[in-house]
């Protein structure tokens, strides 16, 4: 048997040998023997030291193996023998590891593995192109080229847009979440195929329209085409045109955006038929559409690279001024990368992953408490040990183990615990338009994370102990007869886990408590429109490939369908959600009468929107006019900007009639609306206009179907669903839902912090009552006798409780006065993540000051009730 | 059960030990210094091989009975010195009595006298 052992004990034992060696030399020597001949025998009476120390070696081998094993065996015995105590530390530690593995696991899935399946993942970065005044935006294909071909400190750069796709015949329709790619895309990533091949470069960069092509996921293979192997070749209708399915991507492989997972992926060059816009979009550098992903060149760092790309787009804004004037681009990590659910997550994950830390912390007292009032009982076991001769050492190490065992068992049932829990953030996220969440896996990392906790855990609560237990003076302990007595030192000790298990706690619970508040507050932020009683639903228009003619008229007869439902009040459409998780689309306008400062950003946002919608949202209209059905194609342009619109570029004169160009055209303002949020809630008022969706048609926007309804709003969703299938079953409804749960939806970040911290914090202060419960109770029993005695001299039952219950108050009175502390100084850190509450609120500390003054009272309360009850007669017997 | 399996055929290797451990009763010694007092003390018959001298030495530290230091001999080359602990005093005691039992035990299976009559 070889085990791996130290160094240096090796060569203590050479050495031995060695002066063994000598030694007999000198000897042979002194008898009269010559050096030669005094070495030679000495060697060989000596024998095989190789041999001799292996042999050696394996003795330290064994017995390390034999006294662990014995140790593991004997833990295992004394667990077993007390299972109320094992049980409540298991569980105690569960709740530790089970909360932390979770937290670790989606951190690792979103921010710290965020392409799983791409080789040297931590290489690919991603390029945004960014607005005058530092917004960051997707980029044109044209922009995505010159970048590319220019730029000499990246290896490889791709496009990668995802988009919904109708997948299926007419008879059943599928919506999958799939991307558009350049052809060296699963190059770049370094992914191999499962099966079949992936794109080529020159199916993607050069003819458009014409490399009908598609590669399916893994789980779409497994569960449409049952991972038949012939599926190669076979076709598959996208958005009803024939794709041909030439490869199969990795199980592992999810597609490039951090976090959520695809199931297909086509050229980018197909971009224009997928999306019914021609081939507009791959010509014209105003279409800001594609992400870009980037790899590294070998040994160039990121922030190279970064200046590299700077200044290439510094070129192209002089260059293609009329498009890209004051644009930039820049690089930044996957997990920096705006496009994606990383960047709402970043805040929630590393606040709840402190958390996590301080409820691990409470977890370690309460568990190390437990062990200590256990190594208290066992003291007299522990003597008897030592006065039979077993090492210090041994007794540590036999602590430990139990520790450890306990630990490992609390990793066991945490792993179950966090395999329940990490599907949970699928149902915190917004349910609207995005691809569905990867589920986080528990992979190696994520094990090796849990088994790192546990060990850590196990060896700081096993420390005090441990130390208890072989401190233990053999003489006293067993002087003190059948009585188990517990140290001044020790109880200082446990007195100590229970104030700082209380002020863990109080930071915890502030941290909750500033953060609910802070939810609540956003939540009841009026964003300027009622979203109450609306159904939307989002229609894919592009999917049947309609030119505007048919669109409009698409538009016009579903809507006259809806109008004709029961409990309809209101119908209208958009191409847009506000306080939906997709950013929106902007013009660059010129303003009659507006002279732009130099480098202003004209770069306003919009909606097109059908007559009625400003009726339907409750947007007061202040001035002027809504649209109506005459703002068609054939008349004049028109539009109606927001009051902000107004206050920035028409402060004088009237709004109304004032010319204003975009696209290329004049457009005059007929109305003014009142603000309303568009992308946050928590957002200023921002310049908006409106212009008539029936005047600027696009094929591939989105079409919004608003609904307002006197009935429920499940029976309203159902009600768009079938009159959508009733005009053209050709158009796929992607997404019914209320406009409430958009709302919602774009708070999500807020939501889970909210959420989980406040399930955290409840386990905190629970977990924080039980330790003080333990030890307070203890106390009581360990005082007995001395309750006995006052009681036998006249004091009254509520002396005895005050006796106690002041105890109890002390420590939690030091737990609070200390988490408050901590909590002025850590919930600082949070300042940026609230809204509308100061991270230092008196309120909110008061209030979680109360709570676990309470909630501490009533731990005591019942060991308080106990000695109350307490038998003078009774006590005093024990002596 | 299993202790009882271990003590029968064991019996070698606690010999040895019982051997190291009484001949660490008159002091402090090195690994050279207790084979050659062993086989002194033996009268030249047990000559104790270092293959399983220096396990039993590494084996009898482990678990308690001796510890071990490192000093500068007489000749100042540095040593690694065993000396009997307390532990190691008590379980020198146990193995003696235990040998003195398996010696007594022998010597009846090989003298039966007296006891004979009882078989």
């Amino acid at each position: 048997m070889k085990l791996p052992l130290g160094g240096k004990r090796g060569k203590e034992l050479d050495e031995e040998i060695e002066s063994h060696v000598r030694m007999a030399i000198r000897d042979r020597m002194e008898r009269g023997e010559s050096a030669e001949e005094a070495e030679a025998n000495a060697r060989r009476e000596f024998g095989n030291a190789g041999v001799v120390r292996e042999v050696t070696q394996d003795a330290w081998g064994w017995r390390w193996l034999e006294n662990l094993a014995q140790d593991v065996r004997f833990g295992l015995r004394m667990l077993g023998k007390s299972p109320g105590f094992t049980s409540v530390a298991v569980l105690t530690l569960a709740l530790g590891i089970g909360a932390n593995t979770t937290i670790f696991s989606w951190i690792h899935s979103v921010l710290l593995n965020p392409l799983p399946g791409v080789g040297e993942a931590n290489r690919v970065v991603a390029l945004e192109t960014l607005t005058p005044d530092g917004n960051w935006v997707p980029t044109s294909y044209l922009d995505f080229r010159d970048l590319r071909d220019n730029c000499k400190l990246v290896e490889s750069m791709s496009v990668a847009k995802p988009m919904d796709l109708a997948v299926g015949n007419d008879v059943n329709i599928e919506r999958v979440w799939g991307e558009v790619v350049s052809g060296n895309f699963f190059e770049l990533l370094h992914v191999q195929p499962e099966l079949g091949r992936f794109f080529t470069t020159a199916e993607v960069d050069h003819e458009q329209n014409t490399h009908a092509l598609a590669i399916l996921s893994h789980s779409f293979w497994m569960s449409h085409y049952q991972a038949d192997p012939r599926v190669i070749g076979a076709t598959v209708r996208i958005n009803h045109f024939p794709y041909t399915i030439i490869g199969v991507a990795p199980a592992a492989f999810h597609g490039s955006m951090p976090g959520l997972t695809f199931d297909m992926w086509a050229p980018a060059t197909m971009y224009g038929q997928l999306s019914s816009t021609g081939d507009a979009t791959l010509r014209d550098r105003k279409w800001r559409t594609f992400r870009v992903l980037a790899r590294l060149a070998p040994g160039d760092s990121i922030e190279q690279a970064r200046d590299e790309v700077k200044s290439i787009a510094k070129r192209m804004a002089v260059a293609d001024a009329d498009t890209n004037d004051g644009m930039s681009a820049t690089l930044l990590p996957m997990w920096k990368a705006h496009y994606g659910i990383q960047e709402s997550l970043v805040g929630p994950f590393s606040i709840l992953m402190a958390a996590c830390g301080v409820l691990l912390l409470i977890v370690c007292a309460n568990v190390g408490n437990l062990l200590l009032t256990r190594a208290t009982t066992r003291q007299k076991e522990f003597s008897l040990r030592l006065a039979l001769g077993a090492p210090r050492s041994r007794l540590i190490r036999q602590v430990l183990t139990e520790s450890l065992l306990i630990g490992t068992g609390g990793m066991l049932a945490g792993l179950e615990i966090a395999s329940l829990l990490l599907g949970s953030l699928g149902f915190l996220l917004p349910r609207s338009s995005t691809p569905s969440l990867t589920r986080a896996p528990i992979d190696t990392s994520v094990l090796l994370f849990a088994i790192a906790v546990a060990f850590a855990t196990a060896m700081i609560a096993g420390a005090a102990p441990a130390f208890q237990a072989a401190k233990g003076n053999v003489n006293d302990a067993l002087k003190e007869g059948g009585r188990t007595g517990a140290s001044a030192r020790s109880r200082r000790l446990r007195g100590l886990f229970v104030v700082s298990e209380m002020a863990l706690a109080m930071v915890a619970l502030i941290g909750a408590g500033l953060f609910v508040k802070s939810f609540i507050r956003l939540s009841e932020i009026r964003p300027g429109f009622d979203p109450e009683h609306v159904a939307i639903a989002n229609l894919d228009i592009s999917a049947a490939n309609y030119n505007a003619e048919q669109a409009d008229s698409y538009s016009q007869r579903l809507r006259e369908q809806l109008e004709r439902q029961p409990g309809v009040a209101d119908v209208s459409y958009a191409d847009y959600v506000p306080l939906g998780v997709n950013n929106g689309s902007w013009e660059d306008l010129e303003i009659r009468g507006f002279v732009p400062a130099p480098g202003e950003n004209m770069k306003i946002y919009r909606t097109l929107a059908a007559p009625g919608y400003f009726e339907l949202m409750k947007i007061k209209v202040l001035q002027g006019r809504d649209f109506n059905l005459k703002d068609d194609m054939t008349a004049l342009p028109v539009m109606i900007v927001n009051e902000e619109f107004v206050r920035r570029f028409i402060p004088n004169g009237t709004a109304i009639g004032r010319q204003v160009n975009g696209w290329g055209k004049w457009f005059t303002i007929v109305g003014v609306v009142q603000d309303s949020k568009v992308y946050r809630l928590t957002e200023a008022p921002t310049p908006y206009f409106y212009v008539p969706i029936r005047q600027i048609y696009r094929p591939e926007m989105g079409l919004v179907f608003y609904v307002r309804t006197s009935g429920p709003m499940d029976g309203a969703i159902l009600g768009i669903r079938r009159a959508a299938q009733a005009v053209d079953p050709a158009v796929p409804v992607f997404e019914a839902t209320s406009l409430d749960d958009i709302i919602a939806g774009s708070l999500f970040g807020q939501r889970i912090s909210a959420s989980l911290l406040s399930v955290l914090a409840s386990v905190a202060l629970l977990l924080a009552a039980i330790g003080l419960y333990g030890v307070m109770s203890y106390s009581v029993e360990q005082r007995t006798n001395e309750i006995g005695i006052r009681v036998a001299l006249g004091a009254q039952p509520r002396d005895v409780l005050r006796l106690v219950l002041s105890d109890g108050a002390r420590l939690a009175g030091f737990g609070v006065a200390g988490g408050a502390l901590a909590g002025v100084v850590l919930t600082r850190l949070l300042s940026s993540l609230l809204f509308g509450i100061s991270a230092t609120d008196p309120f909110t500390f008061g209030e979680v000051a109360i709570l676990l003054t309470g909630v501490a009272l009533l731990a005591c309360a019942i060991p308080a009730l106990r000695a109350m009850r307490v038998d003078p007669m009774v006590a005093l017997r024990y002596e | 059960m299993k202790e009882r399996y271990r003590n029968r055929i064991e019996l070698l290797q606690g010999t040895l030990d019982l051997l190291v451990l009484q001949t660490l009763r008159w002091g402090p010694q090195h690994g050279y210094g207790i084979s050659q007092a062993i086989r002194a003390n033996s009268g030249e018959i047990l000559r104790v091989d270092t293959g399983s001298l220096y396990p039993a030495l590494h084996r009898l530290e482990v678990e308690g009975w001796i510890a071990a230091s490192w000093k500068v001999s007489e000749n100042n080359q540095r040593v690694r010195v065993y000396r009997l602990t307390a532990a190691g005093k008590k379980h020198l005691a146990a193995e003696r009595s235990r040998w003195a039992q398996l010696s007594d035990a022998i010597a009846g299976v090989l003298n039966p006298g007296g006891e004979e009559s009882e078989a």
